[in-house]
């Protein structure tokens, strides 16, 4: 098993906002989590890569329980996440940005390597290497953010609403981008309030209510499901 | 006049010296820790003590016992970090409250240590540096410039160049998305909080021959760096140090032409008046204020 989420409950202070849940997702695939505004999605992500504190369950990857290690120390067993509202470092510079991302690798060659494989990815932020990050628009910004998740080498991206805030051209191109990376052999594990996008990238996906598992299924039976056409995908 | 003008350029230079490096270590501890180092002054004070102790009392090398200054005062910082900010992270206020809380501690340690008397320290070297019959410089201030200059640039070079320098500018400006790049927290606020703190000190240890040394006197010294850093922008560690050597230079004029009474009046005045103008101070960005 790949990463295995057990009953896993998150509460900030009195507010719950993941109240037990269970998930899987196997090696190699692309797993969606859709849901409402507030269903505890980012929060779920959150919690895999540590900054969200678990108040009870498991949360297993590659064999090693992660639930009470430090963000820190999770992205070294090979998690990166691109956090919602994207969150690249506004006054460091976009070549500084990557390389925050390799914080942890030491394999300098290697990093380098990666370093030029992001700037073939996105051209733009090879042009735009020596710019403040702040003043890139927001489609560039999520290049960014993404750009600087590979840094790391994860095994498992966690992508939280990478199409928000941008334009359908730049939405279609950042769906390319998420299959390429996946191709190369990144599990992701992308949360997405548009869920035609999601179900349509995903091999599997979670549907979340108010912190819970709703609704689990191969991506394309959610997409035909009554419920899910009705709720999410409004047709 | 011109040679006037000359010598007063030289000592506000002095004044942005020790100043900015006070200041810059206020901004980066506010940076990373989240706090208002209201000790900050103290930590100043502490590494002035040292020299007090080491080459007024002990004999040692003045060299030697600014080193020392600035590594005690650092492990200050470590030690504020620990049982101070800690304990309180997610919590400025608190951590503001306790920064107070310490800074009785310290000046009550230096009352109980040394008195409240001021310390004689014997000057380093009575040489000066004559431009002219009227412009001079002497030595130990010219000391106190070049190792300012010296140590800034270590600093920057260390922010702008280092795998851990990145690091601490990632976590000042977005805390939780340096932790998901790797980077611990916890190191970077003890890093944050060893060369804030060690700044302050070496300082206060660089310029004790050069003022009255007393356990109060880091309350006009976190005065100035407040001023310093409201100008600059709160945050922008390049904006304290141009405000730094802004303030001294209008600062050490007024003080020749006027008085030093007056010269305080104006820094403030100055201090509002870029509020007024540039609420986020001269480098300061909104969304960092
Ligand atoms: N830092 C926080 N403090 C308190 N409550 C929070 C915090 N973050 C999230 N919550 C609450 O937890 C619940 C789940 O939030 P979460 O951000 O996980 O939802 P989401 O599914 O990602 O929503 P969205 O689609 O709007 O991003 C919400 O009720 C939210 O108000
Ligand atoms: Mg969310």
């Amino acid at each position: 098993m790949f990463l295995e989420l057990d009953n896993v409950a998150v509460s900030y202070g009195k507010v719950s906002a993941v109240r037990g849940i269970s998930m899987r997702v196997d090696e190699g695939r692309i797993v969606a989590i859709v849901g409402a505004n507030g269903a505890g999605k980012s929060t779920t992500l959150r919690a895999i890569s540590g900054i969200a504190p678990v108040k009870s369950g498991e949360i297993r990857f590659a064999g090693d329980r992660i639930d009470r290690m430090p963000a820190h120390r999770i992205v070294g067993r090979g998690i990166a996440h691109v956090p919602e509202g994207r969150r690249i470092f506004p006054d460091l510079t976009v070549a500084e940005n990557l390389r925050t991302g390799a914080f942890l690798r030491r394999d300098k060659p290697a990093v380098e390597a990666d370093l030029e494989a992001v700037y073939a990815r996105f051209p733009r932020l090879r042009e735009r290497r020596g710019q403040l990050a702040k003043t890139m628009s927001g489609g560039e910004q999520q290049m960014l953010a993404i750009g600087r998740a590979l840094m790391a080498k994860p095994k498992l991206l966690l992508m939280d609403e990478p199409s928000m805030g941008l334009a359908p051209i730049i939405v279609e191109e950042i769906a390319r981008i998420i299959e390429e990376i996946s191709r190369d052999g990144v599990t992701v594990l992308l949360v997405e309030q548009n869920a035609e996008l999601a179900l349509d990238l995903a091999d599997y996906a979670y549907v979340l209510e108010v912190g819970s598992v709703a609704l689990e299924g191969p991506a394309d039976e959610l997409h035909d499901n009554d419920h899910v056409r009705a709720a999410y995908l409004g047709i | 006049m011109f040679d006037l003008l000359a010598q007063t350029g030289l000592n506000a230079l002095y004044a942005a010296s020790y100043i900015s490096l006070v200041a810059v270590g206020l901004v980066l501890i506010f940076g990373v820790m989240g706090v208002v180092n209201f000790a900050h002054g103290e930590l100043f004070m502490a590494g002035a003590y040292v020299v007090v102790a080491l080459y007024a009392g002990g004999g040692a090398p003045f060299l030697l016992a600014v080193a020392a200054g600035l590594g005690f005062v650092g492990l200050l910082g470590l030690l504020m970090e620990f049982a101070l900010f800690r304990p309180l992270r997610d919590n400025p206020l608190g951590g503001l409250v306790a920064s107070i809380g310490f800074l009785m501690i310290l000046q009550a340690t230096a009352v109980m240590g040394f008195g409240v008397r001021m310390e004689h320290i014997p000057p380093v070297t009575q040489e000066v540096i004559a431009f002219s019959e009227k412009v001079r410089l002497p030595m130990s201030r010219l000391y106190v410039i070049v190792a300012a200059v010296v140590l800034l640039g270590a600093l920057w070079y260390f922010l702008k160049r280092t795998r851990f320098g990145w690091a601490l500018r990632a976590s000042a400006q977005d805390a939780e998305a340096a932790a998901l790049q790797g980077i611990s927290i916890g190191q970077t606020a003890r890093i944050a909080m060893f060369i804030g703190a060690g700044l302050a000190g070496v300082a206060g240890a660089l310029t004790a021959p050069l003022v009255s040394v007393n356990p109060h006197m880091g309350h006009s010294v976190i005065v100035t760096a407040f001023i310093v850093i409201i100008v600059g922008g709160v945050g922008s560690l390049e904006g304290a140090v141009v405000a730094s050597v802004a303030y001294a230079f209008v600062h050490t004029l007024v003080t020749t032409f006027w008085d030093g009474v007056i010269a305080d009046i104006v820094g403030l005045s100055l201090m509002l008046v870029v509020l007024i103008v540039k609420p986020t101070g001269l480098f300061g960005t909104a969304d960092r204020a």
